[in-house]
């Protein structure tokens, strides 16, 4: 098993290395998706030292790292690639070796002012929660126009007073990033649709 | 006998009272442009200090002290007057430090005060909002995304992610076999909201009809927001982006055309949903 997983860090590094990335852009505005290089410390015992040293310091930075999330760089999505390994130190005392390690990865990072597509997940009479990835956004009553109301029921949703638009559970909303915040394991935003172009996309039952 | 002249002791308590009274006099006129100019107070700080230790010394003191009362008392009188102009002149270029210096009750204060307060001021702003010379001007709304991430970050539109993400997806198939390996569910969740958001069957041509709008001053982020959003109309791009409206004259030619050609590069599964809709 533990070859089966060597050999997807090859592949996954020489597929990293064979996709153009030079066609990703150069600035960094408000947006999700981030392309970065990282450098992070890491620890190995020396049962690991061989000639699969490499991989298995991958192995381990990639079960370290993706899925993490930092208010920094936000949620480690996946790693594309390893740029640099540098020399390992060993820790006095302990036998454990350091290595230094740049790699790329993607990253998913939501910014204040940003504007995005969510799928609802609940709705309650304070507002709704959607979903952007593996990002939590809450929009709350008072960021929703003022023509839309709460209906409880079986179905809980907001519906403009002429019916004909509803927010309910799975519908796609566009919404606009006001604030985050940063746990150890998520990121939490609140957001609203209050401003022009924002607000239901579609519905649930259109898309079926 | 008749004395021909009071005594020397009710004189002396008569020129007491009247230098009393003068006293009591030029303070209440010293006191009045502080009533109108509080700002006058901090200016005043290092004077004041002196009459207070003048105080001090008369309370202490006997003659020596009252002549030493004497003296600033009559040089307080004769320099009031031009000490008032001064206060006028220079009150002008303080009164940009009212705001800061109301709260200071302790008419005792130094020029210590004023760089605690110019500091604190400062501290106020945030460091960005320039040293001191906005000082009402509240404290400009910066998006600080260039200071968070490093320098080498790099925007990628969702479908560029999806095209990278997809292919690290294939490899996981592998991986999927083995219970011990635990596939993160921020992935998952990562891809399936970057296939949602690929509008686009070709994400380079897509890249590369946004890189023509850079000329006109788009920035990255912008860009991205077009794709990700698949912007329809000019007014819906200008009204999601405030920035953008800003260059509205520059851009609005351009932005069409481009929004023109990304119609075409859009997804079939798109243009059937958008037909769909408008039915």
């Amino acid at each position: 098993m533990s070859l089966l997983y060597d050999s997807f860090v090859l592949l996954r590094i020489n597929h990293s290395l064979s996709l153009d990335l030079s066609f990703c852009g150069s600035g960094n505005l408000g947006k999700m998706f981030f392309h970065i290089v990282l450098e992070r410390n890491m620890q190995l015992h020396p049962r690991h030292f061989g000639r699969d040293l490499r991989e298995k310091l991958v192995s381990k930075l990639m079960k370290d790292v993706e899925g993490t999330c930092s208010g920094r760089h936000g949620f480690v999505v996946a790693i594309t690639g390893i740029e640099n390994v540098g020399k390992g130190l060993i820790r006095d005392g302990t036998g454990f070796v350091t290595f230094p390690v740049k790699y790329q990865c993607v990253v998913f990072r939501p910014f204040k002012g940003e504007i995005l597509e969510a799928v609802v997940t609940m709705v309650n009479k304070m507002g709704f929660f959607a979903e952007a990835g593996p990002v939590q956004i809450f929009v709350s009553n008072h960021l929703i126009p003022d023509d839309m109301e709460f209906q409880s029921g079986d179905m809980p949703n907001y519906t403009t007073s002429d019916g004909s638009v509803k927010i309910q559970k799975d519908s796609e909303v566009r919404l606009k990033i006001i604030g985050t915040r940063v746990d150890a394991t998520e990121i939490f935003c609140i957001g609203t649709i209050k401003d022009d172009f924002l607000g239901v996309i579609s519905d649930p039952g259109t898309t079926s | 006998m008749k004395v021909p002249f009071p005594p020397r002791q009710s004189q002396s308590q008569s020129q007491r009272r009247r230098i009393r009274n003068r006293r009591q006099c030029c303070a209440v006129l010293c006191l009045i442009p502080f009533l109108f100019f509080p700002s006058l107070r901090f200016y005043y700080n290092s004077s004041s200090t002196k009459g207070n230790r003048h105080k001090i010394m008369s309370d202490k003191g006997g003659k020596g002290g009252k002549s030493a009362l004497k003296s600033p008392a009559y040089k307080g009188k004769d320099d009031n007057s031009a000490k008032l102009k001064g206060r006028k002149v220079q009150f002008d270029s303080e009164d940009l430090y009212d705001d800061k210096f109301d709260t200071n009750e302790n008419g005792k204060s130094n020029g210590k005060d004023d760089t605690s307060f110019s500091k604190g001021g400062k501290g106020d702003k945030g460091g960005k909002a320039g040293k001191g010379s906005a000082k009402k001007e509240p404290p400009p709304l910066l998006l600080k995304v260039e200071q968070e991430l490093p320098e080498n970050a790099k925007c990628l539109m969702d479908c560029e992610a999806a095209q990278i993400l997809q292919g690290i997806q294939e490899h996981m198939v592998l991986l999927s076999k083995d219970p011990t390996i635990k596939i993160p569910s921020s992935f998952d969740r990562a891809l399936q909201y970057a296939n949602r958001g690929n509008h686009y069957t070709n994400p380079q041509s897509a890249r590369l009809v946004l890189e023509s709008l850079k000329d006109q001053g788009l920035s990255d982020g912008e860009m991205c927001v077009i794709a990700n959003t698949a912007v329809e109309s000019v007014g819906e791009a200008f009204g999601l982006m405030p920035s953008l409206k800003a260059k509205k004259s520059k851009v609005k030619e351009p932005l069409r055309s481009a929004l023109t050609e990304l119609e075409k590069l859009k997804n079939v599964a798109e243009s059937t949903k958008k037909a769909i809709v408008l039915d």
